[in-house]
């Protein structure tokens, strides 16, 4: 008898101590990621807001009990040039141990290191959505052993969804202008580099003329060379594609040489409404893809306008980059959900519920694959959404997909 | 692309004039350079951004702040390493490795630092269209080399920079103070590169990393034009800058940035003390 009531204690120690939370304390959600870099403190100031968001409710419902959430940030720098992966890592462990967190959200820059995390948010079951990276490998390395890496989850746009959307934003200046000749222009890293084959291929298989396929250095200021190029090829689109911040030079020089050609593709910098400020009038016309909608209001979608508002209430400015922020409100939102939805604060139980789950979220239905990647599409009734926006007069007009759009493309004044 | 490669060499010659001077008077290579370019121009953003004052006032205020921190940096660190010519390179070399991951630390990360253009608008020229502050960078910079003519021949303290240039020690013989001199071109060498800043930095925007890239740019094009050589400079800088948009044009955009290396390479081999340098130990090593 002694010994089974020994056994008993130990039990329910056990069941009491499995998950770091208790009844009544708060459910601490970690947020390790590059907090200097723009798509990490959006990312976590969108968390930031979902939580607050869901505290003035009551919290999230576990059974009977109700829960306040709480978060616990930690800059883990990863996005920054020369952090080797270890150190991001051992920040994401640190987070772990000392904040006794339950779940992450926005999460990883580098692709490599969200790779390695996924191992110790499995070694720890810490339910990942991640908000940032955008490595297909993700996919890959769920689907190579679902149970083991379970916990992780993508809830933005991956490269390869990337690439559709960039294919959709080609196939439509083709219908709408019947233009057939691009020139390419990429930033010299794996990604953008990677992506500017993969269009150069599309293109040459679906009927356009590569006149070109620049690559610059990462800092490059001086693109005059390549749109001299451009321009004596008589190209009628330019596809950028760069995150770097020297980037919207490009479209100052492109603008100031009067290259009479749309600049179409993805330039990071000029996302934001204080682009318009930064560069001015030059960028009117370009037309950018934007990862995930919901930084800037859709008028078409009322969530995003509710999004953007309370953001800018609680933040006293704009969203300024085009990916991660969304996805981030949404992921806590997400979780909050799962474990209500579960009635339990077993990861196992959420993540369970996280698979099979549905949700209206900013970025538009809220779903998952198989490799636990969230769902794009082109209609936010159906799934995640990104889309094509044109800078017109200041203002980020939605030129694509048809589900959103509010505008129609046009080509800047100085080329009519 | 003539037109292109003109501007191109000129903002190189721009960028370079400042840390020549320094080098040509003082001796002192100095590698806080790119830092102060970068510094230069955040000063300048943040005056306008920030305090609101007009775009001349703040520029004139970082050239001259830009100019006293030079100054002070002399008296502060270099006066006691002069002519420790390692010694000098670490210590200016740190000295833009604290100021420029001080200026990452405190946030200055992003798009959003950008210098407004002087003048807006493009004009057409040889068929190719430029926009008026790129023009304005080559009138500019033509006036900052007649500028630095003039001072240097018929100011007394251009001579006394030509003078400890020669040779200091006969200068010190007729009371011009090597230190003094040497404290002066630091400031103004640093002068020259946060002008060359504040008329540059409106083509692109301001980041931390391109504080290196600068240093380099003005390390190429002073060791292939010789060091303290200003007309070598400005050959150098055509070199260097036609290289680059040629290579840009016919081989890729991606390779442009090693050719300031590769002509570094290449000088070090042939003529290390520069195209018109004079350093005879140099010379006489080859």
């Amino acid at each position: 008898m002694k010994s089974f009531i020994v056994l008993a204690a130990a039990a329910l120690l056990l069941v009491g101590f499995a998950y770091p939370v208790s009844a009544e304390q708060p459910i601490v959600l970690g947020v390790p990621t590059s907090l200097k870099l723009i798509e990490g403190y959006e990312g976590h100031r969108a968390a930031q807001l979902a939580v607050e968001e869901i505290n003035a409710k009551g919290g999230v419902k576990v059974g009977n009990q109700k829960h306040l959430l709480k978060i616990e940030s930690l800059d883990i720098r990863d996005g920054e040039p020369g952090v080797p992966v270890s150190e991001a890592l051992l920040g994401i462990e640190k987070l772990i141990l000392d904040k006794k967190i339950y779940a992450t959200v926005v999460g990883n820059f580098r692709s490599e290191a969200l790779l390695a995390a996924m191992d110790i948010y499995s070694k720890y079951k810490i339910v990942n959505v991640g908000t940032i990276a955008m490595t297909p490998k993700f996919q890959e390395k769920v689907l190579s052993d679902k149970e083991k890496y379970k916990y992780s989850f993508r809830c933005c746009l991956d490269s390869v969804y990337l690439a559709k959307y960039i294919q959709s934003m080609m196939k439509f200046l083709n219908k709408e202008f019947g233009y057939n000749k691009v020139y390419i222009m990429t930033q010299d890293v794996l990604w953008a580099a990677g992506t500017g084959k993969l269009m150069e291929k599309w293109c040459k298989e679906n009927g356009w003329t590569v006149a070109g396929f620049d690559k610059f250095p990462v800092g490059a200021s001086d693109f005059s060379a390549a749109l001299l190029s451009a321009r004596g090829a008589g190209v009628q689109v330019i596809m950028p594609i760069f995150d770097m911040p020297t980037s919207g030079v490009l479209v100052k020089q492109w603008k100031s040489m009067k290259v009479p050609a749309l600049m179409a593709g993805f330039i990071s910098p000029l996302m934001g409404s204080k682009a318009w400020k930064t560069f001015g009038k030059d960028i009117d016309g370009l037309l950018n893809v934007v990862f995930e909608i919901g930084y800037f209001p859709v008028p078409a979608y009322p969530p995003t306008v509710k999004f953007t508002q309370a953001y800018q209430k609680r933040w006293k400015e704009d969203i300024q980059s085009g990916h991660g922020a969304a996805p981030a409100y949404d992921a806590v939102y997400l979780l909050a959900a799962a474990i209500e939805k579960a009635g339990s604060l077993d990861p196992d139980r959420v993540v369970k519920t996280l698979e099979t789950m549905e949700m209206t979220g900013v970025v538009g239905k809220i779903k998952f694959n198989n490799g636990h990647q969230l769902i794009f599409g082109e209609d936010p009734k159906t799934a995640a959404v990104g889309a094509v926006f044109q800078w017109q007069q200041g203002k980020q007009a939605v030129v694509w997909p048809a589900s959103i759009a509010g505008a129609k493309t046009q080509k800047p004044r100085w080329m009519k | 692309m003539l037109v292109y490669g003109l501007i191109n060499s000129v903002i190189l010659a721009l960028m370079a004039l400042g840390f020549n001077l320094t080098f040509g008077i003082s001796g002192v290579a100095n590698f806080a350079y790119g830092a102060i370019y970068i510094v230069a121009g955040f000063i300048t953003w943040t005056l306008i951004e920030k305090l609101g004052l007009p775009h001349l006032v703040s520029a004139a205020a970082a050239i001259v702040v830009i100019g006293l921190f030079g100054m002070f940096l002399y008296k502060l660190v270099l006066k006691r390493i002069r002519g420790l010519v390692i010694s000098e390179v670490i210590a200016t070399f740190a000295v833009a490795l604290v100021a420029l991951e001080l200026l990452r630390y405190i946030g200055f990360i992003g798009f959003r630092y950008s210098l407004p253009v002087f003048i807006d608008g493009s004009v057409e020229i040889l068929g190719a269209y430029v926009d008026i502050q790129r023009l304005l960078i080559l009138a500019l910079s033509i006036l900052v080399v007649v500028a630095q003519y003039l001072f240097t021949h018929y100011t007394k303290l251009g001579l006394a920079f030509r003078g400890i240039a020669q040779d200091e020690h006969t200068s010190l013989s007729l009371g011009i103070n090597p230190d003094r001199i040497a404290s002066w071109s630091m400031g103004i060498g640093c002068s020259l590169g946060a002008f060359a800043a504040i008329v540059i930095l409106p083509l692109g925007t301001i980041t931390v990393d391109s504080g290196y890239d600068v240093l380099i740019n003005a390390l190429s094009v002073c060791i292939v034009g010789g060091l303290g050589s200003t007309f070598g400079v400005i050959i150098a800088s055509f070199i260097i800058g036609y290289a680059q948009i040629l290579t840009a044009t016919y081989i890729s955009s991606h390779y442009t940035i090693i050719v300031s290396l590769v002509a570094i390479l290449v000088i070090l081999a042939l003529k290390p003390s520069g195209l018109l340098g004079h350093q005879k130990e140099l010379e006489e090593r080859v």
